[in-house]
């Protein structure tokens, strides 16, 4: 009997640290898009390199967590809650994984970019990685506190990502249609605004494992009116 | 059910008193009853020798029948072979032989019987009595008296009545006395039960009146003591409590206690505010998941780590950037399954700030140096390889030379000015100045640079300005320099106003505002710094040491005066100069 008690706590503690890990991993991630996206707004070099050298962090930390789920898997036989928790964290942990990878990209745009002069003033792209960061957030405090509404409110603020993505991509279709030799910066910056538009993809799809993990029903291809009705 | 101590008290004493009354009353019943059967026989025995004194049996066979009357007896004459000769309520010659008669045999032996016994001839419950009648030595016969026994029992019951009655008062008196006492002895008891049930709940209830002398005042009293003592004891508490509550509140470091797996427990105000967070949205939560902040979380983990109290600076990220100092260290004197540790956040990004701008400072001295002296060495060299055989160029750039010679002297002066006036080095000869004078002496230089660019210049100035207290060069200097900005600032046919006006709070206000470029209302609370430039490169063109507006809040401190800037990127800037006005007494206008 006393094994027993010792081997469940030691198994609740082994989720907790899933749970720890994840958030962990979140905060990186979310750190990673803001310093990229500082290091693009104000031309800062050196902070780019520190967020391109950071993704490393963000990979071990996700091999810590495969390896820790796939064990839970394979020695506790979890089922029904533990085991939608622990699918979700293998797939979670996959989407903060490209998240930082897509922050080491702006990284890289933002290093070509501060050789040349500014194109242009960034409004809507701080506009942007600020929403992708609170999605992210968001999508965790989901999935830690199991609440399903903040989970769809990631849904729709990913809408918002999209649209923004789009308006940039118009507006620097004028600028290089008016001076081609913008073309290399313009194309640049459409591959930061890319990369956001995709952090806020992965984002959502975390808040999809997510609703998935706590209702589950499945969202993910369904559009956020649909969701929150259904 | 609850059995108190009343109920037990009083049940002892009326059960005592109840059994003393029983067995008191039975008894004596009995003893009664004994004395009563006692007397009646003794009456007849005593009869009985009365009868056979004077008398034979033949004798009282023709007396008796009176006698019997007299005696309220039934009396019998039985010969001495048991044959009744007589007998004065029925026909003795229907009666047996009454010689095997208890009372005949017991006198026939002792002289004397006596029995109780069922008459079959009266069918009633008679005691008898009986002598022998002696005729000389011989027994002639015997005399024996009976008296039913109905009369015997007739008393015994009327004495059965007032033993009971005694026995209900009694009993009644005592149940009575038993309640009395019984409440009178434990209700002290319970009013001492009550007092510690509500301190036990927690209520101070006051103190407790026994006024018996016995154990339950003395206990009484103690308890009154020790209440007494609680109750400086728990005052002495709260008291230590408050004041470690309100230090804990009005520290102006951030305080956050983590419990023993690492949730947190306790928090500051000065740390919530710091945070920008509510309490109760983190209670409960680990500092990672309340905020996501990675440096606190390596620093967490290292302390977790080893155990060493560790001081490191982290930046919060939420809303204004700010740099914190975290000390995090165990909290002692805690039981060892209950390890709390402490972390301790200080606003250090006043004192960042600080030291950027010294940094700053250093950088940009160096940087403004360098600029004009890279360029004087570049032509001096140029001169030297035998530029200054040629006339007109050696001309050209000797003018550049002095050019930046200029500029490095006007720094430097720049430089020694606010050293000065940060120092307190500067003499300020203050007299009572009339600004209105003044502004008219500067007008005449700004105008000059102002018709260069097309730029009018307004003013708008009243008849008669209360004299303020200033140092009349250092006024030139503050004007000429906001004026210089202004003009530097507007692009060509622009306007430069200059008004002034008595602000009625003691102070003149001079507001120069000009149709220039602007500054984001970002940058505005910078502007005073050394070095600050809103556009970098366009300020330096224009040949500005950065230093101006800084001259100027430093001289206008000096002053007691103050400086405000208005702007609208584009549509331009308003900089208002406010100085103290003179004192009365020798407040001349001029």
């Amino acid at each position: 009997m006393g094994t027993k008690i010792h081997t469940s706590s030691q198994y609740e503690k082994e989720l907790k640290e899933v749970k720890e890990n994840l958030i962990y991993m979140g905060a990186l991630a979310e750190k990673a898009i803001r310093e990229a996206t500082r290091s693009l707004l104000e031309r800062d070099s050196n902070l780019a390199r520190e967020v391109i050298g950071a993704d490393r962090e963000i990979d071990d930390i996700d091999e810590e967590i495969e390896e820790k789920c796939i064990r839970l898997l394979a020695l506790r036989q979890p089922t029904a809650r533990d085991l939608r928790f622990i699918t979700a964290a293998i797939k979670i942990n996959g989407h903060l994984e490209r998240i930082g990878d897509m922050a080491a990209k702006i990284s890289e745009k933002a290093l070509a970019l501060n050789e040349e002069p500014q194109l242009k003033p960034y409004i809507d792209l701080p506009r942007m990685a600020e929403i992708a960061e609170g999605m992210i957030r968001k999508s965790l405090d989901a999935l830690i506190n199991e609440d399903c509404d903040l989970a769809h409110q990631v849904r729709i603020e990913d809408e918002k990502v999209d649209n923004l993505n789009e308006q940039i991509f118009r507006e620097l279709l004028t600028f290089m249609m008016e001076d081609p030799r913008t073309t290399h910066r313009a194309i640049l910056i459409t591959q930061v605004s890319k990369s956001l538009e995709r952090i806020s993809d992965h984002a959502r799809s975390i808040a999809d494992t997510v609703i998935y993990m706590i209702t589950g029903k499945n969202v993910r291809h369904t559009d956020s009116e649909q969701a929150i009705k259904g | 059910m609850k059995i108190n101590l009343f109920y037990k008290l009083f049940g002892t004493y009326v059960v005592i008193a109840l059994v003393a009354v029983i067995i008191i009353n039975l008894q004596m019943g009995a003893h009664i009853k004994a004395t009563i059967q006692e007397r009646v026989e003794q009456n007849l025995l005593a009869n009985s020798h009365l009868l056979t004194l004077t008398s034979s049996l033949a004798d009282l066979e023709n007396t008796v029948d009176r006698i019997a009357a007299i005696a309220d007896a039934r009396i019998t004459l039985i010969t001495a072979d048991g044959r009744v000769v007589f007998d004065s309520e029925t026909n003795a010659s229907e009666m047996d032989n009454h010689l095997n008669r208890t009372e005949i045999q017991e006198a026939r032996v002792k002289g004397q019987g006596s029995a109780t016994r069922f008459s079959r001839t009266l069918r009633i419950d008679t005691l008898y009595a009986a002598i022998p009648i002696f005729r000389g030595k011989e027994i002639e016969g015997y005399i024996r008296l009976a008296r039913p026994l109905t009369e015997v029992k007739k008393s015994i019951h009327e004495m059965n009545i007032v033993l009971l009655q005694s026995f209900l008062f009694v009993g009644a008196l005592s149940f009575l006395i038993a309640f009395l006492f019984s409440a009178r002895f434990v209700s002290p008891i319970q009013e001492m039960e009550q007092f510690t049930t509500r301190l036990r709940e927690g209520e101070m209830p006051g103190t407790l009146l026994i006024s018996a002398a016995d154990e339950r005042g003395r206990l009484a009293r103690n308890i009154n003591h020790l209440v007494t003592e609680l109750k400086e004891k728990i005052d002495l508490a709260q008291e230590e409590k408050g004041k470690l509550e309100a230090a804990f509140a009005s520290m102006t470091d951030g305080v956050l206690v983590l419990n023993n797996s690492g949730a947190i427990e306790v928090v500051n105000a000065a740390f919530t505010h710091m945070f920008s967070v509510r309490y109760a949205d983190i209670e409960g939560k680990t500092p990672l998941d309340a905020f996501r902040n990675i440096a606190l979380q390596k620093a967490l983990d290292r302390f977790r780590g080893n155990g060493v109290p560790l001081s490191q600076e982290i930046l919060l990220e939420e809303g204004d950037i700010r740099a914190v100092d975290v000390t995090i260290s165990p909290i002692r004197g805690l039981p060892r399954n209950d390890e709390k540790t402490m972390l301790v956040f200080h606003d250090v990004t006043r004192l960042k700030n600080l030291e950027k701008m010294r940094v700053d400072f250093v950088a940009n001295v160096t940087h403004e140096i360098k600029t004009p002296l890279t360029a004087i060495l570049g032509f001096i060299e140029t001169l030297k390889d035998g530029a200054i055989e040629e006339k007109e160029i050696a001309r050209h750039f000797l003018e550049t030379i002095h050019n930046h010679a200029q500029r490095l002297n006007r720094l430097v002066d720049d430089l020694l000015t606010i050293s000065n006036i940060e120092m307190g080095e500067t003499k300020m000869s203050f007299e009572d100045l009339s600004l209105i004078s003044v502004i008219e002496s500067v007008l005449p230089i700004i105008e000059q640079q102002a018709a260069r660019k097309d730029i009018k210049v307004k003013k708008e100035l009243p008849d008669a300005l209360p004299p303020v207290k200033a140092d009349r060069d250092k006024v030139i200097q503050i004007l000429l320099n906001v004026l210089d900005n202004a003009v530097k600032f507007t692009d060509r046919e622009g306007a430069v106003s200059i008004t002034a006006h008595d602000n009625e709070d003691g102070r003149v206000a001079v507001r120069i505002s000009d149709t220039g470029i602007g500054i984001p209302k970002a940058e505005i609370p910078r502007l005073g710094e050394r070095f600050y430039r809103v556009d970098k490169t366009r300020s330096r063109e224009m040949g500005g040491t950065g230093l101006g507006l800084s001259i100027v809040k430093h001289l206008l401190m000096a002053h007691g005066g103050a400086l405000s800037i208005d702007s609208r990127p584009g549509r331009g800037t308003s900089v208002s100069i406010f100085f103290p006005v003179a004192k009365e007494e020798n407040g001349i206008s001029r």
